[in-house]
């Protein structure tokens, strides 16, 4: 009786199941995202579920890291490169079916802007001191000065409807946004539920019901899961865990250049690295192919300032004289800095696998050139303390690096800059910061930023090491996914799922 | 059952759970780096004002005391905090999360202590011939293998030579029962292995000893069958050592379970506060190893009523 009873409860749940059934893609991440507020998030992971999912901005970047028409489907730039007046796309809606308009997009930025909210973005808006709502699809932004990298920073800013402008808290666990999947459920610890947003302002999109976002911490968890069925998709995944689901059967993988990058930094107001020929003579000393067999299982390449995948920006860097390896040069150039050897030093380590790896054939390259260092593995928040503090000889970490040079270059490298915590300062470099911020024609843009390269590659305090590959293994039945070299899931919009 | 016996129990649970959430809210502050400066991480633009700013928000900016005794009298109310990552109340992330741990360490305690009594009374009746032999070094194997070993190769295995089983994640039985006992197969074993091994060895020479006393040889002597003679006469002496290992056991089931929950990708209490203590969510943490200490205890306390059931003699002491 019992048996029987148990019996029909399983059948009844393999049938409803099995009738329940919807184009669900599977994504498996290696951690729960932390809040989901666009304009508050700093995390991977969060950035992941929310950034062109659930909510869109004026513009988006696209797979080669140009930008691109979103919420704004077209924009004028004033004469004097300073007024910005966008069209904005007429029949959209949020999430919660009220209807997105200009009003929404000036709440969002002064959301951004506002000391309450202490939104991490908040500089990437602060050249706007404008706000006008000229007709419900059209607002006008003036900036204090000409800033070129502004298209591309406002990508990262999602509009967010007006009424929660102010409120600090709500959209950390229920995000509304105009995107083409809506925020169905969070399962603490277990997934993020988003379902397809029916009313999206793009005919045809999203081909799928449902996206969930798995969290399995576990990289073994993942490459079994998707190696079974239970996952689609697996982005950014480790080279050691890439290496193994290669030629697996059911699993393709998609691999792209990185933008993120691994790298050396040094404390430039201590001594000796305040000197430029001591950076110099690191750089020498360093062996970034050495690195990347080594450390990466060959998956990378060198890496310039600038990631090779800002095709439009970088820099090769085999046109750097100091990437070419020589420990006599670099002995020499401590020789002239008036650095006795050995030299004793301390190595900050962020606390991952790669970079490990990396700081220990890094130490042993220094070694060459009598730069004694001693490696200081730290806990997380331990390094980032240290970091923030500037609290270090050297170090070794990796950054996630932007579309626009601007981005990168001058909060890190300017001085006084809100990351430079390698407190560099360099007048001739700061001019030219400053100039290709306000320059807009990209040819003397890209001229300027050239400039920038050269210097920051051989002298500059961080010794960019190596971009690594990024992976995405895709499981088959799967199509329509690309992978995109910031690593974000924009193309989720157009990936079907075989039944 | 004396009242006093009780009352003791439970001024012991007061007393633990108020030193633990002390010990807890203590050491967690003492790992550096705090939650905020975690969530912004090493690549963010954002200025130290603005740390300021989030860091008050979530009231890091007050002393440890009154830390301390916002929270404790918070608690007091039931009142557990809220996630400083996601906003929302602790206790539903923890109800949320409960039921695979429950679920987890109770059928892996059914499993591992259930099974061990047949196993141990076999090798002890059993003694020294080949089946038993290879039973023991089979425990030798069970008490040495870590369980996290054991879950990712079990993992391997059955995606290869059974590729339609489901073994990742977790659905609640009510939901969908098969998917729920697919999924939890492999977890159990991997947790209740090392406990098995622990309990059958333990079984085994509580047997061995109960079996050499004189009440045993009275029984044989009456003609009581063997069966009868290890499951009633036998057994019952050697249940009490029996009990404390299960109590014993089922806490550090609480600490497998945070791996295994980890290797199968459970959403549990376990990878809940492991997660937690990555991303220094305090009130988190707090919470979470709190409902974790007063389910060790509770446990404990259910050993020692079972021991006063079983030996009248324990409550008089």
């Amino acid at each position: 009786m019992t048996f029987k009873k148990i019996g029909i409860a399983l059948l009844a749940s393999t049938v409803l199941t099995g009738a329940a059934l919807a184009a669900t893609l599977d994504v498996a991440i290696d951690s729960s995202p932390a809040g989901l507020d666009p304009h508050l998030i700093t995390a991977f992971n969060s950035v992941v579920i929310v950034q062109s999912n659930i909510y869109e901005g004026l513009t988006a970047i696209d797979k080669n890291l140009a930008v691109v028409p979103a919420l704004a489907e077209s924009w004028e730039i004033s004469e004097d490169g300073v007024s910005y007046t966008f069209k904005l796309h007429d029949g959209v809606k949020f999430h919660d079916g009220s209807t997105f308009d200009a009003e929404d997009v000036a709440a969002s930025i002064r959301r951004v802007q506002a000391e309450a909210i202490a939104s991490p973005l908040a500089s990437r808006v602060t050249p706007i001191t404008g706000i006008e709502v000229v007709d419900p699809t059209t607002i006008k932004l003036t900036l204090d000065a000409p800033f070129a990298p502004i298209l591309s920073s406002l990508a990262g800013i999602a509009i967010v409807p007006a009424e929660v402008e102010t409120n600090a808290e709500g959209l950390q666990q229920t995000p509304i946004g105009t995107g083409p999947f809506k925020f169905d459920e969070w399962q603490p610890n277990g997934f993020i539920g988003l379902a397809k947003n029916p009313d999206y302002y793009i005919e045809g999109q999203p081909k799928l019901d449902e996206v969930r976002f798995n969290f399995v911490p576990e990289a073994a968890t993942r490459q079994v899961g998707i190696t079974t069925g239970e996952y689609d998709l697996l982005p950014a995944i480790d080279p050691a865990t890439a290496l193994q689901l290669q030629g697996q059967p059911g699993v393709t993988m998609q691999e792209t250049r990185d933008i993120a990058y691994t790298l050396l930094g040094v404390n430039a107001s201590r001594e000796p690295f305040g000197n430029a020929k001591v950076r110099e003579a690191i750089n020498y000393l360093i062996n970034r192919q050495e690195i990347i067999d080594g450390a990466l299982f060959g998956a990378g390449v060198p890496a310039g300032p600038l990631s090779p995948a800002l095709v439009n920006w970088a820099v090769d860097p085999s046109t750097f004289a100091c990437y070419t390896p020589d420990v006599e040069k670099a002995k020499a150039l401590l020789a002239e800095a008036g650095v006795t050897t050995p030299l004793k030093v301390t190595m900050n380590v962020l606390p991952r696998q790669d970079t490990r790896d990396i700081a220990q054939v890094v130490q042993q390259q220094l070694a060459a050139g009598g730069i004694e260092v001693e490696l200081i593995t730290q806990e997380i928040g331990d390094f980032v303390q240290s970091w923030r503090n500037s609290e270090f000889d050297m170090f070794v970490s990796a950054n996630g690096g932007s579309p626009d040079p601007d981005e990168y270059f001058y909060r890190t490298f300017r001085g006084g800059g809100s990351t430079n915590v390698f407190k560099y300062e360099d007048a001739e470099l700061d001019a030219w910061l400053d100039e290709g911020r306000s320059t807009i024609d990209p040819a003397a843009r890209k001229a300027i930023y050239d400039q920038v390269q050269a210097k920051l590659a051989c002298d500059g305090p961080a010794a960019h090491i190596a971009y690594g590959t990024l992976y995405t293994a895709v499981a088959d039945g799967v199509s329509g996914f690309e992978i995109y070299p910031n690593g974000r899931l924009t193309s989720l919009v157009n990936v079907t799922v075989a039944e | 059952m004396p009242h006093r016996f009780l009352t003791n129990r439970l001024i012991d649970l007061v007393v633990v759970l108020f030193g633990v959430s002390l010990v807890v809210f203590m050491m967690i502050r003492l790992i550096p780096g705090d939650a905020v400066a975690i969530m912004l991480g090493a690549n963010t633009e954002i200025t130290p004002e603005r740390m300021a700013e989030l860091r008050a928000r979530v009231g890091l900016d007050q002393p440890l005391l009154v830390q301390y005794w916002n929270w404790i009298t918070g608690a007091l109310r039931g009142d557990l905090g809220t996630s400083i990552w996601t906003g929302r109340p602790v206790m539903s992330e923890i109800a949320a999360n409960i039921w695979p741990t429950f679920e987890l360490t109770l059928l892996s305690v059914l499993v591992g202590a259930g099974l061990s009594i047949p196993i141990g009374a076999f090798m002890a009746t059993a003694r020294g011939k080949g089946a038993e032999v290879a039973v023991r070094i089979g425990a030798i194997a069970g008490l040495t293998i870590p369980s996290f070993w054991l879950g990712i190769v079990s993992i391997f295995l059955v995606a290869k030579l059974l590729p339609g089983v489901q073994a990742l994640g977790y659905v609640p039985f009510t939901e969908d029962p098969l998917g729920n006992l697919q999924r939890m197969i492999l977890p159990v074993i991997a947790l209740s292995l090392p406990m098995l091994a622990n309990l059958s060895r333990l079984v085994r020479s509580a047997m061995l000893d109960a079996l050499s006393q004189d009440y045993i040889r009275t029984a044989k002597a009456k003609g009581a069958s063997k069966r009868r003679i290890v499951y009633r006469h036998a057994l019952r002496n050697a249940l009490i050592p029996f009990i404390t290992s299960v109590g014993v056991s089922a806490g550090y089931l609480l600490g497998g379970a945070i791996v295994i929950e980890q290797v199968f990708a459970i959403p549990g209490l376990g990878r809940l506060v492991l997660g937690a203590i990555a991303e220094r969510n305090y009130p988190l943490v707090q919470a979470t190893i709190l409902v974790m200490t007063f389910a060790f205890v509770i446990v404990n306390f259910i050993v020692d009523l079972l021991y006063a059931v079983i030996d009248p003699r324990v409550s008089r002491r």
